[in-house]
């Protein structure tokens, strides 16, 4: 305790008590803080983990367990368990046209879709009771499944299918007041029954897998796929143009219409229209432009807009992010998400062409948000959730976006309205009108370049006055808009207000 | 206790009352989880094969009775929390796949959980043992560089014989029996360093009155913290083993603090230690790996990160409360579903199925022993039991922190045994040595520490710099 006599210089080193004391609350302080990583994990992060569909333990209790079923609007059972004999459970799918959105589930190949993304509220590791996922160990069943409620009809999702059939394309159906998804079809599609068989199942999903990515059957292309939408996007750009006040309604160009014949010139790139020969020497204002579909108009209304501003309103409808949704969702960019590199490129974009790559569900949300008359409701598919002891979990629809001022969305819904039953509209998008009901939409014919048949594209809404569906669709190769996807967007719209009157 | 009693009445035996209650809850906390792990197993009621519950809990008592009659005067309140941990462990361990580990006696075959008992059987043992017949530190003090030796021949004898164990080189395996040295090696460490710091304390802490802050502080300072950077830093580079180095430097330098009481010692420290760091980290794929693994365990979450991130899953489900002990999911199908889930990461496991309650309640345990050890320490006689006390408690709940920080990614994981709870003969072998080595000094019948003798600073000089080759010398001859 005290130094060497012999060496008074060194004097006393300081007793080592008072040290240990600061060690001990140094000690306190590490263990707190490891207590405090310890609560960010189990406490704040804990549901995001135990849900995580990569979570293999999650996977594990799955094979094992018995699955809460999935139904349509109305009820109609579209997933369901049944035990097999041994013990264990299987995944059953009486209606495998709600593919892909539906999913599967298989112990030997995991999941997909709402399957894979609900997985812990089928599963029931997830509780529906206040604190129930606290009080879970002191219950002698520790996983309550639970039913899923899709707001899917599967009545509407069939007709889907069916106009689909033999095609390859999506649709996307949704009621705009809610955000709610009435039908989300994607073709070529798959049988789940196959994959879940445990006889035949492998030799199935191989040739799932095998197939070309531009054939495969487990791709939602209504979610994943990024296509060109063509003239569908000028709804987009009349969305951007008078929300940033670079358009108004009256907007005309000075050009027009001779520029109409000739082209117009951006560095060197001519912007070309055909629709001369139905509008002579009228000169088009909004409504017109996008009657007629004029390229030219939504370039220079394009160009107007800018770079800048075109992308920050882009991103008010949801471009440049994935769409936060029930199952994930790719990402629709107006520029190929690097950014405007000319203005060729961005003259080519407003009207849909260039490097812009949309989702069918991208889409339908812009159909959507005019429908709403500039509200853009979250899009969700599941409606409800409910656990064995009755609690029940409604998933209230939610205002994700106010995007544009009501008589803006006004003005544009309008146009769309006339672009169906308009005099010079008939003549490209006529076929989407639902008899006896005022129909508004925009088809698209979009341009693949090369030999390749251009896709055809379809949105729209009905009635043009409180609209109770807004759709989306595309056939993959299609030829012109008016020919294909017109026509379905009209057939479901019209199957639906029959069915919901 | 009482300065005044005889020497008779101080070897009579004494109820340890506070050990005795202490313990009493210990076991019916331990038999709860043995009810409860076994209804869930049995899917009702049950108390399954209690064989393994009632060894254990009679280990406990036996180590309470001898240190009962052996008259100890230590602290109660050790023995109970070890105890806890290790009734923790079992509990786990039984829970886990027994084919996780399984080794032969004879014509005996032990899966896990037997095999754990054994080792937690020894560890108690050894706890006693020391806290009993350890009376006087004597030969502890005076051979501090024999220890030294001892421990370096240790690491020396891994470096070239060492087996890979998850790519570090820890094992050495002699005959039937394996362990892993740098357990022990932790012990001998603070039994040098405590020895060598109480002997220097004056020159070390008083070097700043003789010298300007722009000199070189004196050889004497600066040779043994080069020599433990440089231990650290060849077992990261040679046994590849991060957390021992870790926990090496970090209870070093700590000790070093409490001797000098000098910030200035702790800053030169810590700037050895990021220069270390940032070389290993330049030079050494493993340890950048740790590292990025660290940062974004996701980002591999098949890969490298796997282990970490099923850690992670575990925690998250495990919430506040815990599945429940064996509801939860540490093992599916016979196979782990975290990558050593009995030693580095049974903490996760643990706080997987009895929740954020559970987790604090063992951190906890890791506080309430800091506590203690370093109470004995600060009543200590005389410097080198007191430094000795708190390096023996530092290397406990130091590693505990490491490891639990590493599970729960505050920090990169280093992989190291969770001191009493993770599975392994080694580590509760040592762990309960430094049990019994607090025990015994904590006990106030230790004979009084000898004088400080009064060595002239030349024989200092010859004692630092000569007596590690003399001693080994002397030894080997």
């Amino acid at each position: 305790m005290s130094g060497p006599p012999d060496v008074p210089a060194l004097g006393a080193p300081p007793r080592i008590a008072p040290a240990l004391l600061r060690v001990a609350l140094a000690l306190i302080v590490v263990y707190g803080a490891i207590g405090a990583g310890l609560s960010w994990w189990q406490v704040v992060e804990a549901e995001r983990l135990t849900n995580d569909p990569g979570d293999p333990l999650l996977l594990a209790a799955e094979r094992e367990g018995r699955r809460g079923r999935i139904v349509d609007a109305r009820g109609v059972v579209l997933a369901e368990s049944v035990a097999t004999g041994d013990g264990s459970w299987t995944r059953r799918y009486p209606h495998p046209e709600a593919e892909p959105i539906l999913g599967y589930f298989s112990p030997d190949f995991g999941s997909a879709g709402l399957e894979r993304s609900f997985a812990a509220e089928l599963l029931g590791a997830r509780s529906l009771a206040p604190g129930g996922d606290l009080l879970r160990k002191l219950r002698s069943d520790a996983y309550d499944p639970q039913d899923v409620q899709l707001s899917l009809d599967v009545r509407l999702q069939r007709t889907a299918v069916t106009l689909l059939k033999g095609k390859r394309g999506a649709i996307v159906a949704i009621e705009p007041a809610s955000g709610r998804i009435l039908a989300l079809a994607s073709t070529p599609t798959f049988d789940p029954n196959r994959i879940v068989d445990p006889d035949a199942g492998a030799a199935y999903f191989a040739d799932l897998l095998d197939r070309p990515a531009e054939a495969s059957a487990l791709l939602d292309r209504a979610t994943m796929g990024r296509y060109t939408p063509g003239s569908v996007l000028k709804v987009a750009t009349a969305v951007a143009g008078l929300g940033s006040g670079a358009i108004t309604p009256q907007t005309v160009y000075a050009d027009q219409p001779a520029e109409e014949r000739t082209g117009f010139l951006v560095e060197g790139f001519r912007v070309r229209d055909g629709h001369h020969p139905q509008t002579g020497r009228r000169v088009l204002d909004l409504a017109g432009a996008i009657e007629v579909s004029c390229n030219i108009w939504f370039a220079r209304a394009g160009l107007d807009i800018g770079g800048q501003r075109f992308l920050a309103w882009g991103q008010r409808m949801g471009f440049g992010e994935a769409i936060p949704f029930d199952v994930p969702t790719a990402v629709s960019t107006l520029d190929g998400g690097d950014g405007f590199v000319d203005e060729v490129e961005l003259a080519n974009a407003a009207y849909g062409q260039s490097e812009t790559f949309v989702t069918p569900l991208q889409m339908a949300l812009v159909a959507s948000l005019v429908a709403e008359r500039g509200t853009l409701m979250r899009p969700h598919v599941v409606d409800e959730l409910r656990s064995s002891d009755g609690r029940v979990r409604t998933i209230v629809p939610e205002v994700w976006r106010r995007v544009l001022d009501a008589g803006q969305a006004e003005t544009i819904a309008l146009a769309m309205q006339q672009a169906v039953e308009g005099r010079l509209g008939r003549r490209f998008a006529g076929a989407a009108k639902v008899p006896g009901v005022p129909t508004a939409g925009k088809s698209g014919t979009a341009e693949l370049g090369g030999d390749r048949e251009p896709h055809a594209w379809f949105i729209g809404f009905a009635p043009v006055e409180a609209p109770r569906i807004a759709v989306a669709v595309i056939v993959e190769n299609g030829g012109a808009g008016g020919a294909s996807a017109v026509p379905m967007g009209g057939e479901l719209m019209a199957t639906w207000l029959e069915l919901a009157p | 206790m009482s300065g005044l009693a005889g020497t008779a009445d101080r070897r009579r035996p004494r109820f340890r009352r506070r050990e005795a209650l202490l313990l009493g809850g210990v076991s019916g906390a331990v038999a709860c989880g043995w009810v409860s792990l076994a209804s869930t197993v049995a899917g009702g009621p049950s108390l399954g094969d209690p064989s393994l519950l009632l060894a254990f809990l009679g280990l406990l008592a036996a180590a309470h009775v001898v240190l009962s009659l052996a008259g100890s005067r230590s602290d109660e309140v050790l023995l109970p929390v070890a105890g806890l941990l290790m009734g923790l462990s079992l509990l786990m361990m039984v829970r886990l796949p027994q084919g996780l580990v399984v080794q032969d006696f004879g014509p005996l075959e032990l899966g896990l959980a037997p095999l754990q008992l054994v080792w937690i059987g020894l560890s108690l043992t050894a706890a006693t043992v020391v806290a009993v017949v350890l009376r006087s530190d004597l030969w502890l003090r005076s051979y501090k560089y024999t220890w030294a030796a001892a421990g370096i021949a240790l690491l020396l004898l891994v470096f070239i014989f060492g087996e890979e164990t998850n790519g570090a080189r820890l094992t050495l395996r002699v005959g039937p029996f394996a362990g892993q040295p740098s357990e022990l090696l932790k012990i001998l460490l603070v039994i040098f360093l405590a020895g060598y710091l109480a002997d220097n304390r004056a020159l070390l802490a008083a070097r700043a009155t003789r010298l300007g802050p722009l000199r070189l502080p004196p050889l004497p300072y600066l040779l043994p913290m080069l020599a433990m950077w440089g231990i650290a830093l060849a077992i990261v580079v040679v046994q590849r083993d991060l957390g021992a180095a870790l926990l090496f430097y970090a209870v070093f330098l700590v000790l070093l603090w409490v001797a000098t009481q000098r910030l200035g010692d702790l800053a030169l420290g810590a700037f050895l230690f990021v220069v270390g760091a940032v070389v290993l980290y330049a030079l050494f794929p493993h340890v950048r790996e740790r590292v990025e693994i660290w940062l974004d365990p996701f980002a591999t979450a098949q890969g490298a990160g796997f282990q970490v991130v099923r850690g992670l899953y575990a925690l998250g489900r495990g919430g506040v409360l815990g599945t429940g002990l064996g509801a939860g999911l540490p093992g599916v199908d016979g196979h782990p579903s975290i990558p050593a889930v009995h030693t580095d990461f049974v903490f996760d496991a643990l706080a997987e199925e009895l929740g954020l309650a559970g987790a604090l309640v063992i951190l906890a345990l890791y506080v309430i022993l800091a506590e203690r050890g370093l109470r004995i320490a600060s009543a200590a006689r005389d410097d080198f039991r007191g430094l000795l006390a708190a390096g023996v408690t530092l290397v406990v709940v130091v590693q505990a922190a490491i490891i639990v920080a590493g599970d729960a990614r505050l920090i990169p994981l280093t992989g190291i045994t969770l001191p009493f709870v993770s599975y392994g003969g080694s580590s509760l072998l040592a762990n309960g040595i430094a049990l019994g080595l607090l025990l015994s000094l904590g006990d106030t019948r230790l004979t009084a520490p000898p004088p400080p003798q009064a060595i002239g600073r030349r024989e200092r000089w010859r004692d630092a710099a000569g007596a590690v080759a003399g001693r080994v010398e002397r030894v080997i001859s």
